[in-house]
């Protein structure tokens, strides 16, 4: 029974990271209607972003992160108008696989600069890397990230539901000629929006760095546990996010525990059955995947 | 039967044709250096491989990002096969085949109920289910991380002292395909993959068998997919799940019909032409400076590619000969007008 427990909370530290990291992901999709496959990538350059941080500056990336993300949130704006206003409106086709050859082209550019060694800093003091509660152990790292994200989650749902310009990223999101009929540019929603969410998988990057390793390739193994979050939670839904997130940190805490090599594709049978079965997602609007393809 | 009377040959088609014969004839026969016809092997191979991807992303519009799956099974069952029980390449490649056919059955269930990107990402997530649970099975089994294919010539063992030989391997293989596109795309299979492609729902609703075609184009383009796995295999001589189960080979098929034009039967053999040997280009330009840069300069092109030109470059040049078509019939209608003395004409 206490293995259990010890299995269920780190499944859930494990799913709120999980979540931060599908944030990004979903706000975009949600909002533009763009799978961005480049995501992994952007998550990772958050990562090395981290991790130089606190080489250079030595500033520990967990108070680093703001600085990630609005780092993150300037090149997210770059992102959008150097590149995604021009695939907005066209086959989205064209999206997936102009957001894929960046991703190629991010990877093998960090892979140029910092080469493929695994980099990970250390934050916590020595002797302090594991925490014990009520007779469970967990990681130090992992209880800061999964405090992260809740926090950011927290944000991002008030931000939502709570400021005029939240407001209008929601209307664009819901119905597009509607919200433009209202006078909400969706331009400029979009170009905010994808400020938003690659500044918070910035953060996201900045907050995994100490408790994952930073590689070239590391993005297709998160964005890949991002997309299984996206359709789990239901798209377009930060609360379903949170939901998705943990359901599956606590799904590959415990596949991981009876066979670890095969955790990973658990994810992956989870991800094919949950779009054959509930394209909506678990909490989703149903009908919502089909809005998102038109 | 019905279906002759829409099997027509094209000038272009007998065009293409003769194209495609003399590079391999050419390649062939012509003697050449290594570097070259080490490309043009890699180039044919790329180009079926692209082809076969086509029956099923481009003419039926399902853009599977899980062939890397049917590739790596192809290469591994000849491998296995012939290895570990002496079978030859030339049967374990049927047996690939078949393999990889169960496979497409077992992933047509759950994702043909999926469209567009959706569909992409439960391929992908398939491909990678299968490179996990090979990496897996090695548990159980003796099986060394990368399999080797041990250097002894002969036909039996698709093994060849000249490189020469493997251009009409290539080269055979891609025609198989390329004679199956066609008879698939100009058949009323083709017609019903066309229309599944625009629109799906209108298509069900014309009374296409919308799941049976796709399932159909599935099929033939994982077989096909396998066999070039085989075929790779056979000349690289050396298979591991990380070269063979990568993501990005079916990222590359899918950006090399894109380049060609998606759906068209030239395009992905033109994008394989076109992509490989400027891959081969870029290496050799940046290699030596870094490892990478020759992607990160590919990336970046293939972004530009697909925003500039989303029809791919057989795609551009159909709407521009349009444009001068239209226009030339234009300025043939405003010089008639004047001939007849309307005098409004020339505007």
């Amino acid at each position: 029974m206490h293995d259990f427990f010890q299995l269920i909370v780190s499944g859930v530290l494990l799913g709120g990271v999980y979540a931060l990291c599908a944030l990004g992901l979903n706000l975009i999709f949600g909002v533009a209607k763009v799978v961005n496959f480049a995501h992994g990538e952007f998550l990772m350059l958050g990562m090395y972003a981290g991790y130089w941080l606190m080489r250079g500056t030595g500033i520990n990336p967990y108070f680093g992160a703001p600085l990630v993300g609005a780092a993150f949130f300037v090149l997210g704006l770059l992102f959008y108008w150097c590149l995604m206003r021009f695939t907005i409106y066209k086959p989205e086709m064209t999206q997936v696989f102009a957001t894929l050859g960046l991703g190629i082209a991010l990877q093998n550019l960090a892979l140029l600069l910092w080469g493929g060694d695994y980099r990970t800093v250390q934050v916590m003091p020595a002797g302090a890397e594991s925490v014990e509660l009520l007779g469970i152990t967990v990681s130090a790292n992992r209880l800061v990230a999964f405090c992260f994200a809740i926090a950011i989650l927290a944000a991002v749902v008030l931000f939502m539901r709570a400021t005029f310009l939240g407001r209008a990223i929601e209307a664009i999101s819901q119905d597009i000629s509607a919200a433009r009929l209202m006078g909400i540019d969706p331009g400029r929603i979009f170009l905010i929006t994808f400020g938003l969410g690659i500044g918070l998988t910035g953060v996201a990057g900045a907050v995994l760095v100490p408790s994952f390793y930073a590689f070239p390739s590391v993005g297709t193994f998160f964005v890949l546990v991002a997309f299984v979050v996206v359709v789990l939670g239901g798209l377009a839904s930060v609360p379903g996010t949170v939901i998705g997130g943990l359901v599956l940190g606590v799904v590959e805490s415990i596949t991981g525990f009876f066979s670890p090599d095969l955790k990973e594709a658990t994810h992956f049978v989870l991800l094919i059955l949950l779009l054959a079965l509930r394209p909506h997602g678990l909490f989703g609007v149903k009908g919502a995947e089909k809005e998102a393809l038109r | 039967m019905i279906m002759s009377r829409y099997l027509v040959l094209h000038r272009s088609d007998a065009a293409w044709t003769a194209l495609l014969a003399a590079v391999v004839v050419g390649g062939a026969l012509v003697p050449s250096n290594d570097y070259y016809l080490n490309l043009l092997v890699l180039t044919l191979l790329y180009a079926g491989l692209a082809s076969a991807w086509n029956i099923v992303g481009g003419m039926a519009g399902q853009f599977s990002l899980g062939h890397t799956a049917f590739f790596g099974i192809g290469a591994y069952t000849s491998t296995v096969l012939l290895n570990y029980a002496g079978v030859s390449p030339w049967l374990g490649m049927l047996a690939g085949a078949a393999f990889s056919m169960v496979l497409a059955v077992l992933i047509a269930f759950p994702t043909f109920r999926m469209r567009g990107v959706f569909f992409a990402m439960a391929t992908l997530a398939f491909s990678e289910t299968v490179r996990i649970l090979l990496i897996y099975s090695r548990k159980f089994v003796e099986l060394p991380y990368g399999l080797s294919i041990d250097f002894k010539p002969g036909l039996a063992r698709m093994v060849f002292s000249d490189r020469a030989s493997y251009v009409w391997l290539a080269g055979g293989y891609l025609a198989a395909v390329l004679v199956a596109a066609f008879l698939l795309s100009r058949s009323f299979t083709g017609f019903y993959l066309r229309a599944i492609r625009d629109n799906e729902d209108a298509a069900d609703a014309s009374g296409v068998p919308v799941r049976r075609y796709k399932l159909l184009a599935l099929l033939v383009s994982a077989a096909f997919s396998a066999v070039g796995g085989t075929l790779m295999a056979q000349y690289v001589m050396y298979i591991e799940p990380g070269t063979v189960f990568t993501i990005g080979f079916s990222v590359d098929l899918a950006l090399m019909s894109i380049l060609g034009g998606v759906g068209t039967l030239a395009g992905p053999v033109l994008g394989a032409a076109i992509a490989l040997p400027f891959r081969e280009f870029l290496v050799e330009a940046f290699g030596d400076s870094a490892s990478g840069t020759h992607l990160v300069v590919y990336g970046l092109l293939l972004v530009v590619i697909v925003v500039l030109l989303p029809q791919g470059l057989l795609g551009g040049v159909r709407s521009l000969r349009a444009q001068m078509s239209q226009g030339r019939r234009r300025a043939a209608a405003a010089e008639a007008r004047l001939a007849a003395g309307t005098g409004t004409g020339g505007r």
